[in-house]
């Protein structure tokens, strides 16, 4: 068992190093098919140890890392029903990505280096949710942050892509430094950063106070930083110059849900500090509104699934404030089936257009991409939230969730949803019907992608549209089978009785967003089919769509809030304190080390009878002082 | 105990090896005896036990070092076979390796000051000897001449402190000697302050800290490279445990009078070593520097003489042993090659023998004290170990000491990174390369998992 | 062991070593003063026990005169080890005479290794 455990994160280590080291030997396609196997392999031993598990949270140490005397951190993985849901998510997914990128990656001169860095992120990412403490968490939180940087900026050649990288990274840190700070204030309140310790002394303690507020905020920053929320979710859009499986893989699927992985492992905390989850709601519910104005604007087809996947996390986390945990990840399950599967179908699309992502210039792909088109159809119902496929439970969960706790919040949050089947169905009819609207040159271009290609999307597509059934809510079953499943991680669930919404409301819920989808549906295909209404060029763009295509001007805000201020304050620093004071005491301290030494060498004149008249001498004043004077 | 009784067998076995004609398979005979006292030093550990009417126990502090000690030479014979190469001389040189492994593995398991004296002489008459094994080279012969001669002349102190010791005492044992100290008190008797202060002179000989550092430098650069590696490491290693343990034991008493003398020592050490090493422009007489202000460093331990001491010791040691063998072997290599043992020779070495830079640089970033490092942790524990017993100048100076070395040691990186200079590729062997591999990994392990070591005792 | 002492047990020693010191300054000082002075070329000559001297001293000769001077102090010495065993030879027993045998064996290899390597060899 434990060498099962361990072996889960190993094997994508082992292929990195493998495929790394290797990586200008292998030939062909053999570094992805080495990769996809470690992934594979792990995906089958997590499956595995799914059905193998007891129900209880077992603990496997591997060795004492840390040891300071007052605190002590094991390298130790845990298996519960939580990491077993994010293990399985993590590698299904990232196998069927892995397969994928065989055939999208196939003729890239880094080919090799783009699936060692795939698998350090597995294993960054195992060891982000398998960590049985809060150091490991982190250690997992920078190892896939450190790989989606070098995964942003995999095109190295293209400056834009390694601004891109570095907006990604430097956002991170900002959230990393909120995790940091968290997991030191955890470290000096409990004096652990186990999570059974941790846990179960906090489950004692009252709500709201105000230890238990700071470490929540500052735990929440740095899941704000990972899942692109308001404020820092601007890295996100930019994130999609990488290659298009690390935005289906990284970007959409796994990494970007860390951040809510992290609040459902620290239910108990957040449970006790209601404050904090409200914050967690409002922030959430403003995310997904925001994000999904934004995208209703945009016309690169990987950017309005960047921010339709920012929008999403806006759900869940809005999920989270509610205190419907399990709701949260339910979501998290289902949104990594279905955007995995937008994103590389778009990324099919793209393949298929030559690289061209401008949704202006698609149409009428229908014809040419079926496969892709199908499951790009059934990816847009179940993201849309049309019953029965795997959206529409999870999202409706959360609506029903946040309207027990939050009325007013339910509104915004509803509205976001409306909106996402618009900007979904704009994406969707744009991309897919009407005339080509491309090059001569792209029209005959223009193919199915590949088997190896098609096949995990055709997977992707049979999960998102039945992946639902794992949360149906009370009205339809009375199991639910994610909810009863994770309840165990939930361990205290005195402090956190969920109110559930009666069953009226969930029928009109139903019934109101059925009426109100199937009106979108026939106004975006009347208006993007029918009247050929094609989004105008960059420039002639008017009012307040002129405002979201441009984001809000929010770049340009921080840009001018943020970037250009730290730019002036790192130049004052640097011409400042950093030239004028600091470099001249170090360089004035150079000369002096220099000169003494030269002084101090002369008394090694390499003489020996000097050496013992100087040993003789320190001798006696030794003595002398030892036994003279004191 | 076994092992050492292996190790005389297998010193004899070298010196027949001549005369019976199998000095060919010499090489793996050595080899396979010191795996074989690895083991049988192992094999007593958490079994104490004292030997030959207590003279020696094997306790864990013993067989900790022990282990260390013949660990690092296991090391040192990978990166020091050029030494063994001229048929003539190889058995001499084995036999004398050995037999000073056997006066280091007495120093570090001793419960008598006589075992002490003997342990350093057998550690030391064979590092005169093999300091001079250049024979025709005037450096070596004039190295292994002031070796000799100072050593002698604190061997002479050595023996006239014991002699004081015991003339109060009236005990060559540890413990007796402990027990005497514990009840009587040492304010009482000059004599007994003054015999203990000049064992302690003596000792701070054997580890080169200043002001009896004076012969390191001169040896250090005069001896042949593998010989001065393993009296930076084995030889270092041996004389600091010893250090310790005869302080920790004999002398922990009431402690003020020799624990402020160290205090001083430690702390000019560590100044005058660092500080001298950022004029050199040799290779190996900086290394001799930083191996002085390292000495400064282990002392630390003995300062702080508590729990920690031991263990961080050990760290300590190994840390340092094996960056310094990396170091030196780096040094040898290129020595050997280029024909200078200055620091420019480094140059540009990195575009053409990459495995050799970075093992050099991983090394040195070890010396230095870089996370994540096993260099870093090693003064992280003696510096904490420091800091709980309350000598918190001592350990501001040894900080202070610290950044100063970090400027001489990047000036060994900045060299090896030199792009305006080409080196061309040295053709280094599989044999070093995976030398320089071990150590760059352990180096590595050991700053990631310190717990390996600094809980094993 | 009889370890208290006080300094005036140490009386004789002291006053021993004032005569010692007396003495040799005393003749010193008495013979420089009271010889007569006479510098001739023989008188300044190396006496060598009556025959006429030749060269210097200090010339190089063959290191086969220190080998040789060394070994046999080294095994000359390692005799004296016989005598506290001789003394206590009852006391030690049988287990005394084997761990003498063995030391002797130890020495007698060493013996084998030195006429074996030649050290001994004169030409």
């Amino acid at each position: 068992m434990m060498l099962m455990v361990w072996l889960i994160p190993l094997l994508p280590l082992l292929g990195f190093l493998f495929i790394g080291l290797l990586q200008k030997k292998l030939e062909g396609t053999s570094a992805g098919w080495i990769g996809s196997l470690t992934v594979l392999a792990s995906f089958v031993l997590s499956l595995l140890l799914f059905f193998l598990h007891s129900g209880s949270s077992d603990e496997y140490t591997l060795f004492e890392w840390i040891n300071l005397g007052v605190l002590s951190i094991p390298f130790s993985l845990m298996i519960d029903q939580l990491s077993l849901i994010m293990m399985l998510i993590v590698t299904g997914v990232g196998f069927l990505i892995h397969v994928y990128s065989i055939g999208y990656m196939k003729g890239d001169d880094g080919f090799a280096r783009f699936f060692s860095y795939l698998n350090l992120f597995i294993f960054f990412m195992l060891i982000l949710v398998m960590g049985s403490n809060f150091l490991l968490m982190f250690v997992g939180w920078e190892g896939v942050g450190l790989c989606s940087y070098l995964l942003i900026g995999f095109w190295f050649k293209t400056p834009e892509y390694n601004a891109a990288a570095n907006k990604a990274f430097i956002m991170n840190r900002i959230g990393d430094l909120g995790f940091l700070l968290g997991i030191l204030l955890i470290i000096s309140t409990f004096g652990s950063l186990d999570y059974n310790s941790v846990f179960s002394s906090a489950a004692s303690m009252p709500d709201n106070q105000p230890q238990i507020i700071a470490i929540t905020l500052l735990l929440l920053i740095g899941a704000a930083g990972k899942s692109a929320q308001i404020p820092l979710y601007t890295w996100l859009p930019d994130a999609m110059a990488g290659p298009t499986p690390v935005s289906a893989l990284i970007h959409a699927a796994t990494m970007v849900t860390a951040g809510i992985y992290m609040v459902v492992r620290s239910n108990v905390l957040y449970s006790i500090a209601p404050d904090t989850l409200f914050i967690v709601a409002v922030l959430g519910t403003a995310t997904a509104v925001f994000a999904a104005t934004i995208a209703l604007a945009q016309n690169d087809i990987k950017k309005v699934l960047a921010y339709s996947t920012v929008s999403q996390l806006g759900f869940m986390f809005a999920a989270l404030g509610a205190g419907a945990y399990t709701t949260a990840i339910f979501h998290v399950t289902t949104h990594a089936f279905f955007k995995a599967l937008l994103f590389l179908a778009a990324g099919s699309v793209i393949h298929a257009m030559g690289g061209e992502q401008d949704i202006r210039k698609m149409g009428g792909l229908k014809k040419n991409l079926p496969v892709t088109f199908t499951v790009f159809a059934i990816g847009t119902l179940a993201i849309a939230g049309i019953p029965p496929l795997a959206g529409f439970f999870s999202k409706d969960e959360i609506l029903a969730h946040v309207w027990v706790e939050y009325k007013y919040l339910f509104v915004a949050l509803a509205l976001a949803s409306v909106f996402t089947a618009v900007y979904m169905f704009r994406l969707f009819f744009l991309t897919f019907y009407g005339d080509f609207r491309g090059s001569q040159r792209q029209k005959e271009h223009l193919h199915e992608s590949p088997g190896i290609m098609t096949t995990p999307l055709v997977i992707l597509a049979i999960l998102s549209a039945f992946g639902g059934f794992l949360g149906m809510p009370e009205i339809f079953s009375d199991k639910h089978i994610i909810g009863s499943f994770l309840q165990p991680v939930l361990a205290y669930p005195s402090q956190l009785i969920l109110s559930k919404p009666s069953h009226a409301f969930e029928w009109s819920l139903i019934s109101v967003f059925a009426i109100l989808l199937l009106i979108i549906i026939l106004y975006t295909y009347r208006k993007f089919v029918s009247n050929k209404n094609i989004p105008l060029e960059d420039g002639s763009v008017k009012g307040l769509s002129r405002v979201l295509m441009n984001k809000y001007y929010v770049d340009e805000l921080y840009d001018y809030l943020v970037v250009k201020p730290a730019f002036f304050i790192g130049r004052t620093f640097h011409s400042l304190v950093e030239k004028s004071i600091i470099d001249r005491t170090v360089n004035s301290i150079k000369p002096i080390l220099i000169s003494t030494s030269g002084m101090l060498r002369r008394i090694q004149t390499g003489g020996i009878g000097f050496y013992i008249f100087i040993m003789v001498f320190s001798i006696i004043a030794i003595l002398a002082y030892n036994l003279l004077i004191s | 105990m076994n092992s050492l009784i292996i190790l005389a067998a297998l010193g004899l076995i070298i010196l027949f090896s001549e005369i019976f004609n199998f000095k060919k398979i010499i090489f793996p005979i050595v080899f396979a005896g010191i795996i074989a006292a690895i083991v049988a030093a192992l094999g007593d550990w958490n079994n104490s036990a004292s030997y030959f009417n207590n003279m020696i126990r094997t306790d864990n502090y013993a067989v900790s070092f022990s282990v260390l000690i013949l660990f690092i030479t296991l090391l040192w014979f990978v990166m020091s076979s050029s030494m063994f190469e001229d048929q003539e001389t190889r058995t001499d040189y084995f036999s004398l390796i050995v037999f000073s492994l056997i006066g280091a593995l007495v120093m570090v398991s001793f419960t008598n000051l006589i075992m002490l004296f003997l342990g350093i002489e057998i550690l030391s008459i064979s590092m005169y000897a093999l300091a001079g094994s250049k024979k025709d080279n005037l450096a070596s012969n004039e190295a292994a001449m002031k070796y000799f001669l100072l050593g002698a002349f604190t061997t002479g102190f050595l023996l006239f402190g014991i002699a004081l010791v015991y003339g109060i005492t009236g005990s060559f044992n540890t413990d007796q000697i402990s027990e005497y100290i514990m009840s009587t008190g040492h304010s009482s008797s000059p004599v007994l302050i003054a015999g203990i202060l000049l064992i302690l002179t003596a000792l701070t000989f054997k580890i080169a800290a200043a002001p009896f550092h004076f012969w390191a430098p001169d040896v250090y650069q005069g001896a042949p490279t593998p010989v001065t590696a393993f009296m930076s490491s084995v030889v270092k290693t041996a004389a600091i445990a010893s250090f310790l343990r005869l302080f920790g034991s004999a002398f922990a008493g009431p402690s003020e009078f020799w624990i402020a003398t160290l205090w001083v020592i430690s702390a000019i050490t560590i100044v005058l070593g660092n500080i001298l090493a950022v004029y050199q422009t040799n290779l190996k007489r900086m290394l001799a520097y930083s191996s002085i202000s390292h000495a400064g460093y282990m002392i630390m331990s003995v300062i702080a003489l508590n729990e920690k001491a031991a263990s961080s010791l050990l760290f300590y040691t190994a840390a340092y042993g094996i960056s310094s063998l990396a170091a030196f072997m780096v040094l040898l290599i290129v020595s050997s090659k280029s024909g200078t043992e200055e620091i420019s020779g480094l140059r540009g070495m990195f575009s053409k023998n990459p495995i050799m830079a970075s093992a050099a640089c991983i090394a040195v970033l070890s010396l230095a004290g870089i996370p994540p490092l096993a260099g870093f942790f090693a003064k992280y524990y003696i510096f904490s170990a420091a800091l709980q017993s309350g000598y918190t100048g001592l350990v501001l100076i040894a900080v202070a000491g610290s950044l100063v070395g970090v400027f001489y040691y990047f000036r060994i990186i900045i060299n090896i990174f030199e792009s305006n200079v080409q080196m061309n590729d040295l053709g280094v062997n599989v044999f070093n390369k995976a030398f320089l591999l071990i150590c760059s990994l352990l180096a590595l392990l050991f700053g990631i998992l310190p717990g390996l070591i600094i809980d094993a005792i | 062991m009889e370890t208290t002492s006080l300094p005036t047990d140490y009386f004789p020693i002291a006053i021993q070593f004032f005569v010692a010191l007396g003495f040799v300054l005393t003749t010193m000082v008495a013979t420089h003063l009271l010889g007569p002075k006479r510098k001739s070329k023989v008188k300044l000559e190396a006496f060598e026990c009556g025959i006429e001297s030749q060269g210097n001293a200090r010339i190089p000769f063959t290191i086969k005169y220190f080998l040789v001077a060394i070994l046999f102090v080294l095994f000359d010495v390692e005799v004296i080890f016989m005598y506290p065993w001789a003394v206590n030879f009852k006391e030690l027993g049988t287990t005394g005479i084997i761990e003498m045998f063995i030391f002797m064996l130890l020495l007698l290899t060493g013996f084998y290794y030195i006429i074996k390597k030649g050290a001994l060899k004169w030409e």
